[in-house]
């Protein structure tokens, strides 16, 4: 067993050394699109954090005064559920002040200044309000009646800003998918070539070891751990990438933390995963690739 | 040992390589197959270690039908089949005694097997002193004794061995001829493809003679013609 493992290890790293040149090429350009995957979850889960106030079609946030007292937070509630030609009352929701600091965790990720003056005794309250009336006007003037209300901070208008954000997340999501997966794909087919070429140059050998009896896995194990170590280095540069990118954007963010853009940061926690789901990826597309390339080069 | 029964094998459309073949050879016999270049001899090595698959027809080794046999089983049947060509297939960046090692660690052998056995098949065919040499500093002679160390180390059943002193002059040849008569003797089953006619006359062994991939004879103690 440890003699099979080290002969595998041996073998994986000579042919490491013999194809430089391609190996380069594969690693870097697994780098890049796994870079891209990456950037992909980031920018999705950023805009998320922006749009979690509108999440489930609200499209009017009643904000509500952190020393209102019950009775007023009751008149505005009766206030709201009068009019349900224009509200969807069933999913008229109130959001209290707990539920609405653990919802600010996400929206001010990348202000922990505004995020520190924040407490759960200080933080408004809200109702989120989904309209049955596709008439934006009609909201507008409807909101605006909850301004004159006692106990009510603010009103917030989806419109404001999830038009031009949803389009231009939706943009970005797509545009940056489908180069990963394009630049995935080059990435598969250049471990695949140097997989193939690491092959061809070791056919003599190849020979041999069917001759005398080597197992097809026994072959195959060094390219596919060839292969992998190929994406997890891919991998690794990628995760680099990544943290630098999202660094240097959390430092820009954090001069327009008085803006939406402050929701726009991916906290630590996310961050950690999307990389060991890079890793993974890398290192599974590495394998399977020159695990079938091998595979198709060894004829019985 | 090695039982063929109607065998025939074609490649591509053309007219067959071995028509209708069926003889079989018993454990520890020398077996001759001789007849000019495309006769045939070749593609029956090939079918006896599953190289080739038969059109039609069944090839029994050891007991077993290997047509029928899985691929995931093919290795282990080469184990127990030691194989020589002309051209020898060594590795030429490895040393002669990693060359006969290869074949062992390749078949998962510990290295405390492969030190000992690796040395003792080197002296049989009286190579211990060149074990660190690479194929190009030996001769040709020399490097067929490697490939027969190589496929001998594992003690394999039978050897397949296609013309292995093609590429030799005649006493170098006969050099190996004896080594391959040794290793007969140790109750490996031989079966040599050869057009070589002085070595069959030498020998006086069985001869299994095919014309355009038909037997045309099969005699106990033969010579070429």
């Amino acid at each position: 067993m440890i003699a099979r493992f080290s002969y595998a290890f041996r073998e994986t790293w000579a042919s490491f050394k013999r194809n430089v040149t391609l190996t380069m090429a594969a690693v870097i350009t697994s780098a890049v699109s796994l870079l891209l995957v990456g950037s992909t979850f980031l920018i999705q889960r950023a805009f998320d954090n922006l749009l979690t106030r509108w999440k489930g079609d609200v499209e009017l946030i009643v904000y509500v005064r952190s020393d209102a007292d019950a009775n007023q937070i009751q008149v505005i509630e009766d206030a709201l559920k009068s009019q349900p030609a224009i509200i969807d009352v069933s999913k008229l929701r109130y959001l209290d002040q707990a539920e609405s600091y653990a919802e600010a965790q996400k929206l001010f990720a990348g202000d922990p200044g505004t995020l520190r003056l924040l407490t759960p005794e200080n933080i408004p309250s809200q109702f989120k309000v989904v309209p049955i009336s596709q008439d934006s006007n009609l909201i507008r003037e409807l909101g605006e009646q909850f301004r004159s209300l006692a106990g009510v901070r603010e009103v917030a208008y989806a419109q404001d800003v999830f038009d031009v954000v949803s389009r231009v997340s939706q943009f970005i999501r797509i545009a940056t998918t489908a180069m990963s997966i394009v630049l995935l794909m080059v990435a598969v087919g250049l471990i695949w070539n140097t997989i193939r070429t690491a092959m061809f140059a070791r056919r003599r050998e190849i020979e041999v070891m069917k001759l005398v009896g080597a197992t097809n896995w026994f072959i195959r194990i060094p390219f596919m751990l060839e292969g992998l170590l190929q994406g997890l280095i891919g991998g690794v540069l990628s995760c680099l990438g990544l943290w630098g990118l999202n660094s240097a954007w959390s430092n820009a963010v954090a001069d327009f933390n008085d803006t939406e853009l402050a929701a726009l940061v991916v906290t630590d926690g996310y961050m950690r995963f999307v990389m060991f789901i890079l890793l993974g990826i890398g290192a599974i597309a590495g394998a399977v690739g020159s695990g079938i390339a091998a595979s198709r080069f060894l004829d019985v | 040992m090695i039982r063929l029964e109607n065998v025939t094998k074609t490649y591509g459309t053309d007219i067959p390589a071995v028509r209708d073949a069926s003889f079989e050879i018993a454990k520890g016999e020398f077996v001759f197959m001789v007849g000019p270049s495309g006769s045939g001899k070749s593609t029956l090595l090939r079918l006896m270690n599953r190289q080739e698959q038969p059109e039609r027809g069944a090839v029994w080794v050891a007991g077993k039908n290997i047509n029928e046999m899985s691929d995931s089983k093919v290795p282990y049947l080469r184990r127990n089949i030691g194989n020589i060509f002309q051209d020898y297939k060594l590795l030429l960046n490895k040393t002669v005694f990693e060359n006969v090692a290869f074949a062992l660690e390749v078949i998962g052998r510990p290295k405390h097997v492969i030190r000992q056995q690796v040395p003792a098949v080197l002296d049989l065919v009286g190579l211990s002193d060149k074990e660190d040499r690479f194929p190009h500093q030996l001769s040709g002679g020399e490097q067929q004794r490697v490939s027969i160390a190589r496929a001998f180390v594992n003690r394999p059943l039978i050897l397949l061995a296609d013309e292995p002193t093609g590429n030799l002059d005649p006493a170098t040849g006969e050099g190996i001829m004896r080594l391959l008569d040794r290793i007969n003797n140790t109750g490996t089953t031989v079966v040599m493809a050869t057009h070589d006619q002085r070595i069959v006359n030498m020998m006086r062994r069985r001869v299994v003679q095919l014309d355009r991939g038909v037997i045309v004879r099969d005699q106990e103690r033969g010579v070429y013609d």
